[in-house]
């Protein structure tokens, strides 16, 4: 038995069959109304009555109306007013064979005659609590139209994938915010100009050529050294290595790595690089120390990337007498090179807003580089300090006075653009060679 | 004269569980062994020690000799020319990703061979063994991996082949391939007999019946039974055996 909380069909149905119980009637069939009964137990004899003369009319057990109301009223003036919801829904179902029910909608009656034969039972056993006003409904099951179980599971359903939208969609809306502020105050000095000059008048003037050119030297040289280590050391995690003690070692190794604060590997490359190998504050130990921060998230991702080509393919190479680096080479590699770059690219943009590992190990407040000719594109030796952008950031909104905003923010619009157009480019490369995927 | 392959008490472990338990087993040149045996009873492995890449498996470890001619495969130096001299073909499909003349043309191009002629020759030769090339001669260069699965385990018979194997082992090969097909190969195998020794792993007991001049049967890991194909399907020894062709095991 179900007390619904559903909408009345009956307001949107007009072929709704109804029976109209009002005990202060005295017969059957009395009145205005074409059936008013004075009992519910009158009421459902007459409808098995109906269905049999409909059965014998038609032969078919599948015609006649699918709903059936039965509504008590007090007086028969009330027949046309308004109803409350159904106080019970009860349910059959013609196309399940000879089954019993219980007249809920899962396990509904199987035919009419069933039905009324419940309903009489549950009438008669007092389970059926009716005040005047109450109706009961009683409908043949649509058989492609959703339980109400099934409802429920779809709203949840819908509600599920509303929360999710509404998350990711919030995502978006800080990056919009950001990009739009910066883009608004930094609005007056964006220009070609702003680009290609370098830093005047104690950087109170001109533009931010010094610094980029820096952080691209430093972007390229840090992955020159982290990308080929880490794609090896991916590969050989991956390919080569058993799972034994010394492999677990060196995963431990990799995590935590991935784990180290930034000024933690600052540190390390004032130690290791500007100290112990003699390399001073320069190019190259500002690289190196991005190199060591970049490396463990290129293996990660390279032993990923491998990972995700199916371990079949080496077997049927290794089952034709392929050694594991022809298999490599010929097999793994191929596939999995778009993963691989991914990974890489995305280094880019992290080594490239890092300002904590480069803070002791090379970045330079202000150095005077060339303006014009060949010299302004190689401004720094291997062993100078370097400009870049996010220390050029800092300098400016800490160390000078007297900058004007609109540098400032032109600043870190380049250094956000330059992120954004590398990661854009990393998902064009990858949508790109994932469309030319081979299985 | 020596047996082309020969199990000398074998024993393989995966960690504790015993895979293959001394199993001894010889099967002579240019005859078709069928080894039949209900899931788990160690089959797979058994191939898998023919051309040693049960040493791929971390945990395997073995115990006893496998002999090729009289040679101890895991005795052998060069482990990649054993693995060419064996054709392996598993139950489930596997296209590489490239082209289907590329699928074909991959062993013998690790192994030197780069004659243009030479190769589209070899190519042939083995996609009409694997019953493939009327299918696909037209379109040798499209991806291997966009064949139904039938035609691509057909392309990875056809990759066993290319390599000119002197032993073929089949795993289940017709698990993935239509009825009509599965005999055509069936008649491919008995054509091959003259050239190769043949190993043949199934779940279809007849098939073992039809292709099979000697048949084990292996249960539990242990051999239970080995003989002329026509003894273990008429009068076998065990009991196990007798119910395990009739039908009635289990």
């Amino acid at each position: 038995m179900i007390e619904t909380k559903k909408k009345d069909p009956r307001q949107s149905n007009p072929d709704v069959r109804r029976y109209i119980v009002c005990p202060s009637a005295s017969g059957e069939g009395q009145g205005a109304m074409e059936r008013t009964f004075a009992s519910i137990e009158t009421a459902l004899a007459a409808i098995s009555r109906e269905n049999e003369v409909a059965n014998a009319a038609d032969d078919s057990n599948t015609g006649g109306e699918a709903t059936l109301a039965l509504d008590l009223i007090d007086k028969l003036e009330e027949a046309d007013g308004q109803r409350n919801k159904p106080r019970y829904r009860f349910f059959y179902d013609t196309h399940l064979m000879g089954s019993d029910g219980d007249g809920t909608e899962r396990d509904p009656w199987p035919d009419l005659p069933s039905a009324v034969a419940g309903m009489t039972e549950l009438h008669q056993s007092g389970r059926l609590a009716l005040d005047p006003g109450d109706s009961i409904l009683l409908s043949r099951r649509q058989i492609f139209t959703s339980t109400s179980l099934e409802r429920r599971r779809k709203i949840k359903e819908a509600i599920a994938q509303y929360v999710f939208m509404a998350m990711s969609l919030s995502l978006v809306v800080p990056v919009v915010a950001i990009l739009a502020y910066l883009t608004y105050k930094a609005w007056p000095v964006l220009s070609w100009d702003f680009l290609t000059l370098n830093p005047q008048s104690r950087m109170t003037a001109g533009g931010i050529w010094a610094p980029l050119i820096g952080t691209f030297f430093l972007v390229l040289i840090s992955l020159l050294m982290a990308a080929p280590i880490g794609v090896l050391a991916g590969v050989y995690l991956n390919e080569y290595a058993r799972d034994n003690w010394y492999t677990r070692i060196i995963n431990l190794a990799v995590v935590n790595l991935a784990g180290v604060p930034s000024i933690v590997h600052a540190l390390f490359g004032v130690g290791a690089f500007v100290l112990a190998a003699r390399c001073g504050e320069s190019l190259l130990a500002a690289s190196c120390t991005l190199a060591v921060m970049t490396l463990p998230v290129i293996i990660t991702s390279t032993r990923e990337a491998l990972a995700a080509v199916p371990m079949s393919f080496r077997e049927a190479c290794w089952n034709m007498g392929a050694s594991r680096w022809q298999t490599i080479r010929t097999i793994v590699l191929p596939n999995s090179i778009s993963g691989i770059l991914t990974g890489i690219i995305l280094q880019v943009s992290r080594a490239a807003g890092e300002t904590a590992p480069i803070l002791f190990t090379g970045a330079a407040f202000y150095l005077k580089v060339a303006d014009k000719g060949w010299e302004s594109f190689f401004p720094y030796g291997l062993d100078d300090r370097v400009m870049a952008l996010s220390m050029h950031l800092y300098t400016l909104m800490t160390q000078v006075n007297n900058v004007p905003d609109e540098i400032v923010y032109g600043t870190a619009v380049v250094l956000i653009g330059l992120v954004l157009a590398v990661n854009s480019f990393a998902i064009v490369l990858r949508v790109y060679l994932r469309s030319r995927k081979k299985w | 004269m020596t047996p082309h392959i020969q199990f000398d008490n074998v024993t393989v472990r995966y960690g504790d569980q015993i895979a293959l338990d001394n199993i001894a087993l010889s099967v002579p040149e240019k005859s078709i062994l069928g080894i039949i045996g209900p899931a788990n009873s160690g089959k797979t492995t058994l191939l898998k020690c023919i051309n040693r890449t049960i040493d791929f498996i971390d945990t395997a470890r073995v115990d006893g000799a496998v002999l090729v001619r009289g040679e101890n495969v895991f005795r052998m130096r060069n482990v990649y020319a054993l693995r060419r001299r064996v054709g392996m073909v598993f139950p489930l499909p596997v296209g590489l990703p490239m082209s289907i003349y590329e699928n074909v043309a991959y062993a013998p191009r690790r192994a030197g061979l780069h004659d243009r002629f030479g190769l589209d020759a070899l190519i042939e030769k083995c996609l009409r063994q694997a019953v493939l090339w009327d299918e696909v001669k037209d379109r040798l260069h499209s991806l291997g991996t966009k064949l139904s699965g039938g035609q691509q385990q057909r392309l990875t018979l056809a990759r066993a082949l290319s390599h000119q194997p002197e032993i073929l082992c089949l795993d289940e090969f017709s698990i993935a391939i239509d009825p009509v097909t599965t005999m055509k190969i069936e008649d491919v195998l008995l054509e091959l007999k003259k050239e190769m020794t043949i190993v043949l792993v199934t779940n279809l007991v007849q098939q073992a019946h039809r292709l099979a001049d000697q048949t084990a049967f292996l249960n539990d890991s242990k051999l239970v039974e080995i003989g002329d194909t026509k003894t273990i399907f008429m009068e076998p020894e065990n009991k196990m055996t007798y119910e395990y062709v009739t039908g009635g095991f289990g």
